[in-house]
């Protein structure tokens, strides 16, 4: 593959334009877009995120982005998941009452304990071997959450302790979540996205 | 394990980044960009963009300061307080660029509002500023939009009990600009005793900060104007505090 292109997956929640740059500066073409059409000649699909669950879900479902994407996971397409992004991976959620996720990762996501957020940059403990986090394990990154995901550590390959240990980075086949942003984590952050992105589409 | 935070922060008046004397004296430093690539160049962990003038003057947050910077792709977390008068405009504020809004004056004088922002991004993404006074043992908190303190009180704090809003922004506004002055018993009268604090306003010495990340409830420190003065300040100040509790400095672009 000579040049990645990597669809960032717009429904209308958040602000793209840090992960397009990270991802520019890396030097990849990225294409934001809703629009199937646009997002079928990408190379990796990127999920982003920032806000809560339920708000979220509900900006892809009125787009119908959630069939597409379900569809695009069945095709064995490259996809990241990015904080909030990662959590809409999951089957569920609790934050603001309960929801329906993506269901493209068993699991579910609940509330923190306390002190029922967690903010600031903490590191990332590889507890499954995996080539894309290898380089990352005991790298800080940053984090700006209150809920994680929970469900079946096979899908586990990261955990972070805040209190309680959480998975930080999940993997299911060519499916990635990761629960902090690499996009604001300075060169940790590039880093890791050079090896995600890399990875993933030659996997 | 978690790291506790250096926050620079950009004081904003009139769309220029200033110098902040104690809430009544500022001097321009240039434009706030310049201001945020530095910080993001030299590591801090955290941008706090304060607009001072906007609640005052009923403008709304400045969504056009918020957009550039968001579009710099800026690799350092950015905060943003300043005229939040809805919870569209606390939306508008995380599209524009930013991953957290700090509240002020509206956490007063409409709560639902805060409720709304919290339920919309959040409470993570929720910042409460209190700009605190020390007087005769008690706290009390200035209402910038009139000038005037008054006691700190219960219902003050209530959305920080009912984790609406994720962190205290304790602002010592008397103290601020002023080079060690911080007031520690801000810290020590502060009631909510489970609320994380990011503590600002007079904080600009090492070993004063290396004093505040040591208690346990201070999870970050802001810092401003001393930060603008001298190339990789940021870096500087993270050496010479030295400690695990930050994250290291980086190392480009300085000496070792």
């Amino acid at each position: 593959m000579s040049k990645i292109t990597v669809g960032i997956v717009d429904y209308g929640v958040g602000n793209h334009a840090s992960v397009r740059h990270a991802l520019n500066d890396l030097g990849w073409r990225c294409r934001t877009s809703g629009e199937a059409a646009v997002l079928d000649a990408c190379d990796l699909l990127l999920l982003p995120g920032v806000g809560a669950f339920r708000p979220a879900i509900e900006a892809i479902r009125a787009r119908s982005l959630d069939t597409y994407l379900v569809e695009q996971a069945e095709r064995n397409r490259p996809l990241l998941g990015v904080c909030l992004g990662m959590q809409l991976l999951a089957q569920a959620s609790y934050e603001g009452g309960f929801s329906h996720g993506l269901g493209l990762v068993p699991g579910e996501v609940v509330e923190l304990p306390p002190p029922h957020w967690h903010i600031g940059w903490n590191t990332i403990d590889q507890v499954q071997t995996d080539p894309l986090f290898r380089a990352s394990d005991g790298q800080a990154f940053y984090f700006n959450h209150s809920y994680a995901y929970r469900g079946p550590i096979e899908f586990q390959i990261c955990r972070t302790t805040a209190g309680e240990e959480f998975a930080s980075a999940i993997r299911k086949g060519r499916i990635v979540g990761v629960q902090f942003h690499p996009e604001k984590s300075q060169a940790a952050g590039r880093s890791l996205l050079r090896q995600l992105i890399g990875g993933l589409c030659d996997a | 394990m978690l790291k506790k935070r250096l926050v620079g922060v950009i004081t904003v008046k009139d769309g220029w980044a200033v110098q902040s004397f104690g809430y009544r004296r500022h001097l321009p430093l240039g434009h706030p960009e310049y201001l945020a690539e530095n910080l993001d160049r030299w590591g801090a962990d955290e941008i706090l963009v304060l607009s001072i003038d906007r609640t005052r003057r009923d403008l709304g947050p400045d969504l056009d300061l918020v957009r550039r910077l968001g579009g710099m792709g800026l690799s350092t977390p950015l905060s943003y307080g300043g005229g939040i008068r809805t919870v569209a405009e606390a939306g508008a504020i995380i599209q524009a660029g930013a991953e957290r809004v700090c509240v002020d004056a509206i956490m007063r004088l409409n709560a639902p509002v805060v409720r709304g922002i919290s339920a919309l991004i959040g409470a993570q993404a929720v910042i409460g500023a209190l700009p605190l006074s020390s007087v005769l043992g008690g706290l009390e908190l200035l209402d910038y939009t009139s000038g005037r303190s008054s006691p700190l009180t219960v219902g003050d704090l209530s959305l920080f009990d009912a984790r609406v809003v994720s962190e205290a922004l304790i602002i010592d506004w008397r103290n601020e600009g002023y080079v060690g002055a911080f007031d520690n018993d801000l810290i020590r009268l502060f009631p909510a005793v489970d609320v994380p604090l990011i503590v600002f306003g007079g904080v600009n010495r090492a070993t004063q900060l290396e004093k505040l990340l040591e208690l346990e409830r201070v999870a970050a420190v802001g810092v401003g104007n001393v930060l603008s003065y001298r190339e990789h300040a940021v870096q500087i100040l993270k050496r010479q505090t030295g400690g695990a509790r930050l994250r290291p400095a980086l190392s480009v672009g300085i000496s070792r």
